[in-house]
C-alpha cells in the first residue's frame, strides 16, 4: 500500500512538472471549447420539417406528433415542424428538399398501448452535415421518451414537453461531447510515452530491482491516470455548463461509465504503443499518427456523415469514433446504454485487443 | 579467506543463454560476510549477466544462486528488502527532485534509513530540491549509487559505480564502500578501474566469456601470474618484437598502442640492454618507468585484451 501510494505520489509529481502533458490534459480541450464554442456555437439554432407518414397507427402517429411539437427553443420557436402525407410524397419532398426528415410509422405498431417492441424508420439527407447531427439526436430523444411511456402507465403530455422543451441543440452542444473523447485519446494514448522513456533510460530497471512489484508499479500509474482523465472531463464539462450552458440530458453514471471503458481503450492502446515502439524518439511520431487521424476523422469536430465516402472504412473502425457518438448520445439525446450495445462492444473489442496484443509484447528492459 | 563458514552468496553451475551465446557458462563462486567481492571482465564477458541473476532482475536457464541463505529465483522480494543495487545507468525519473527521489525509494522498503542520511552520502545537501534532469553527470551518478543503500543493505550489488566520477568523487565513493565494509556488510563490486579493484577488493574474479578464469586476492593474483617486473616506455622507431625479446633476461613483450612493456625477473640487466640497443638504432625511449606488475598487466596475460575495450 504504501509502495502503490509512492508510485502515485511519484506520478503526480513528475505529471504537474510536465508542461506538454498539463497542456494536453487541460488547457487543449478548453481552448477547442471556447474557440469553437465562441465562433460557431450558436450555428443551428433552426426549424427543422419533419413529414410523418400516415399509414401508421394513428395512435403511435398521435404521440410521435405531439412530442415533436412540444420542442420548444428560445424565443417560443417549435424545433420541429410536423406535417402529415402519404409516404411516397413525403419522400419526394425529402428528396426536393422541402423536407428535413420523413418518419414512416409502421402499420399496426402501437408499442403504447400493446407493449410490443418496434421500431420506426427515419428517412434523412446524410449529406446536410451539422443539422443532421442535431436532428437525429433530437428525433431520437423524443422518440426515446414515448419510448419510456411504454409498461402500464400513461404519464401527462405535460412531463415530455417539461424535459425536453428548454433543450437546445447548438453546435456547441454536439461538439462538447466530442471534446471530451478526443481528450480521453490524448490523455490515454500520450501515457505509453513515460513507459517507453522509463525503460530507455533503465529506470523501469532499476526498479525491479527493489521490492516494488510490476503490478503495483502499473495500477499506481493507472488510478493516476483515470484521476487526471476524470478531473480532466469534469473541466470540460464545467466550462460547458458555465460558458455556453451546455446541458447534459443523460444519466450520469452511463456517461462515467462510457468515459471509464473509452479511457481503457486509450490506456491500452498507449501501453499498445510502449509494447511495439522500443524509442521515444520514434514513439513520438507514432502517438501523432494515431491521434491526429482519430481527431479529424471520428466526429469531434465535424459530423462522421459530412466525409468523403471512400474514408467510410476507415471511419468505421477507429474506436474514437464509437466513444464520440457514445457521449454525444448521452450527453444530447440521453439515450440509455443498453440502445447503444454496438458503440460499447466496439470499445471493448478494441480494448481487449489492445491489451491482449500488450500482454503478448511488452517488455520491461 | 574461509569462505564457505560465513558465505552470504553462493553460486553454482550458474548457466544463462542468450540465443547461441553463453553469457554465463558454468560459474560457481562463494562471497563471504563482510567481504568485498570484485568482478572483473571484459564488455561482454558475463558479469552484470551473473550479478543481476544475484539480483533477481534474471533467471539462470541452470544452476542456483544462494543470497543470504535464499534462493534468490524464488524467495526473490525477501532477497531483494535486504539487498541493495546500483545499476550501471544512473538515470532516475527525470521530473523529480532529489528528496522526491530518496523518499520514492524509501517507501518501496520495509526498513530504511533517513533521507538526510542518503542526501549526506550521495554529497547533494546543496542540492536535494533540485530536479533529476537537472543535477550534472556526477551528481546523478552519486545519487544512483547512495540510492543503493537507502534499505540499510546487507549486500551491496555495485555496478561500475565511479564511471563518469571526477577523480576527487571516485576516492569519496570509496570511502563510503570502505565505511560500508568496516560496518561488517558486503559489497559485490565490477569495475573497469584496475587501481579501484585493487584498492578496494578482499577477492577477484576475472571473467572471460562467461567464465571465471581467475579467482583469488588482489595480491596472489598478481603474484601467481606474474612473477617479474614491468619496464615500460614508448619508443619513436619500434624495432620489432623481435629485437626486444632477444635482449637479455627479458621474457615477454607486450604492445598497447605506443605504450611497449617487457617483462623481466632482472630489471638492472634488462634496462641496460634496452638502452644500448636503442642507441645503436640511434632511436630515442621517452616515458621510461620500471614499475612492479599491477592487477592490469594479470589481466592483460589472462585475456589478451585490455580491460577498457
Amino acid at each position: 500500500m504504501r509502495a502503490f501510494a509512492a508510485v502515485f505520489v511519484a506520478r503526480y509529481q513528475q505529471f504537474i512538472r510536465d508542461r506538454a502533458a498539463l497542456f494536453f490534459s487541460f488547457a487543449f480541450p478548453i481552448i477547442f471549447i471556447l474557440l469553437f464554442g465562441w465562433a460557431l456555437g450558436n450555428m443551428g439554432t433552426q426549424t427543422f420539417k419533419v413529414g410523418i407518414a400516415n399509414e401508421g397507427s394513428d395512435n403511435t402517429t398521435m404521440y410521435i406528433t405531439i412530442g415533436l411539437n412540444s420542442v420548444v427553443l428560445k424565443g417560443d420557436v417549435n424545433m420541429f415542424k410536423t406535417e402529415s402525407g402519404n409516404l411516397d410524397d413525403l419522400m419526394a419532398s425529402l428528396r426536393g428538399g422541402n423536407l428535413d426528415a420523413v418518419i414512416d410509422i409502421p402499420p399496426g405498431m402501437d408499442p403504447l398501448s400493446y407493449g410490443q417492441s418496434d421500431n420506426v424508420q427515419v428517412y434523412y439527407d446524410a449529406s446536410q452535415t451539422i443539422n443532421q447531427q442535431m436532428l437525429i439526436p433530437a428525433l431520437s430523444q423524443v422518440i426515446n421518451k414515448i419510448a419510456e411511456w411504454r409498461g402500464g402507465y400513461t404519464p401527462p403530455i405535460g412531463m415530455n414537453q417539461e424535459s425536453v422543451q428548454t433543450h437546445e441543440l447548438r453546435y456547441i452542444d454536439f461538439l462538447l461531447p466530442g471534446i471530451l473523447g478526443m481528450t480521453l485519446m490524448f490523455i490515454g494514448v500520450q501515457g505509453g510515452l513515460p513507459v517507453i522513456q522509463q525503460r530507455q533510460a533503465h529506470i523501469i530497471k532499476r526498479l525491479g530491482s527493489t521490492p516494488l512489484r510490476r503490478s503495483t508499479l502499473v495500477l499506481g500509474d493507472l488510478l493516476f491516470r483515470m484521476i487526471v482523465i476524470l478531473a480532466s472531463a469534469a473541466l470540460i464539462m464545467l466550462v460547458g455548463r458555465l460558458v455556453f450552458d451546455v446541458k447534459m440530458i443523460g444519466n450520469w453514471f452511463s456517461l462515467c461509465g462510457i468515459i471509464l471503458l473509452g479511457s481503457l481503450v486509450f490506456v491500452s492502446l498507449g501501453y499498445l504503443i510502449a509494447a511495439l515502439v522500443k524509442t521515444q524518439e520514434s514513439a513520438i511520431p507514432v502517438v501523432q499518427i494515431v491521434n491526429l487521424p482519430m481527431m479529424i476523422l471520428s466526429g469531434t469536430f465535424f459530423s462522421v456523415a459530412s466525409m468523403p465516402a471512400f474514408i467510410e472504412p476507415l471511419i468505421k473502425i477507429l474506436p474514437l469514433t464509437y466513444l464520440n457518438d457514445a457521449l454525444r448520445q448521452i450527453m444530447v439525446s440521453g439515450t440509455p446504454l443498453h440502445s447503444m450495445t454496438t458503440d460499447i462492444a466496439v470499445l471493448a473489442a478494441w480494448a481487449v485487443a489492445c491489451l491482449a496484443v500488450t500482454i503478448r509484447f511488452f517488455k520491461w528492459d | 579467506m574461509d569462505v564457505s563458514a560465513s558465505k552470504v552468496i553462493g553460486v553454482t553451475n550458474l548457466v544463462k543463454t542468450y540465443g547461441s551465446v553463453k553469457a554465463v557458462n558454468q560459474i560457481s563462486f562463494e562471497v563471504a560476510e563482510g567481504e568485498v567481492f570484485g568482478m572483473l571482465g571484459p564488455n561482454g564477458a558475463g558479469k552484470t549477466t551473473t550479478v543481476e541473476i544475484m539480483e533477481g532482475l534474471r533467471t539462470a536457464d541452470s544452476g542456483s544462486a544462494t543470497v543470504l541463505g535464499m534462493d534468490v529465483s524464488k524467495d526473490t522480494r525477501a532477497v531483494k528488502e535486504r539487498i541493495g543495487v546500483q545499476s550501471q545507468s544512473p538515470a532516475l525519473f527525470p521530473g523529480l527532485k532529489v528528496r522526491e527521489i530518496i523518499n520514492f525509494f524509501r517507501s518501496l522498503y520495509k526498513k530504511s534509513v533517513p533521507t538526510a542520511q542518503i542526501i549526506e552520502l550521495a554529497a547533494l545537501q546543496e542540492s536535494r530540491d533540485v530536479l533529476f534532469r537537472n543535477l550534472s553527470g556526477g551528481q546523478q551518478q552519486r545519487l544512483s549509487v547512495a540510492l543503493a543503500f537507502v534499505n540499510d543493505p546487507e549486500i551491496i550489488f555495485l555496478d561500475e559505480p565511479t564511471t563518469g566520477l571526477d577523480p576527487q568523487a571516485r576516492r569519496a565513493m570509496w570511502e563510503v564502500i570502505e565505511t560500508f565494509q568496516r560496518a561488517g556488510k558486503t559489497v559485490v563490486l565490477t569495475t573497469h578501474y584496475m587501481e579501484e579493484a585493487q584498492r578496494l577488493c578482499d577477492r577477484i574474479a576475472i571473467m572471460d566469456y562467461g567464465q571465471i578464469i581467475a579467482l583469488d586476492s588482489p595480491q596472489r593474483l598478481i603474484e601467481s601470474n606474474i612473477k617479474e617486473s614491468a619496464i615500460q616506455f614508448k619508443m619513436k622507431d619500434y624495432p620489432g618484437d623481435q629485437v626486444l625479446t632477444s635482449l637479455p633476461d627479458v621474457s615477454k613483450v607486450v604492445r598497447e598502442g605506443d605504450d611497449i612493456i617487457i617483462y623481466t625477473h632482472n630489471i638492472p640487466s634488462a634496462i641496460s640492454g634496452l638502452l644500448s640497443m636503442a642507441s645503436q638504432r640511434s632511436t630515442e625511449l621517452s616515458e621510461l618507468s620500471v614499475r612492479q606488475a599491477t592487477l592490469e598487466d594479470v589481466f592483460l596475460k589472462l585475456t589478451g585484451k585490455r580491460i577498457r575495450d
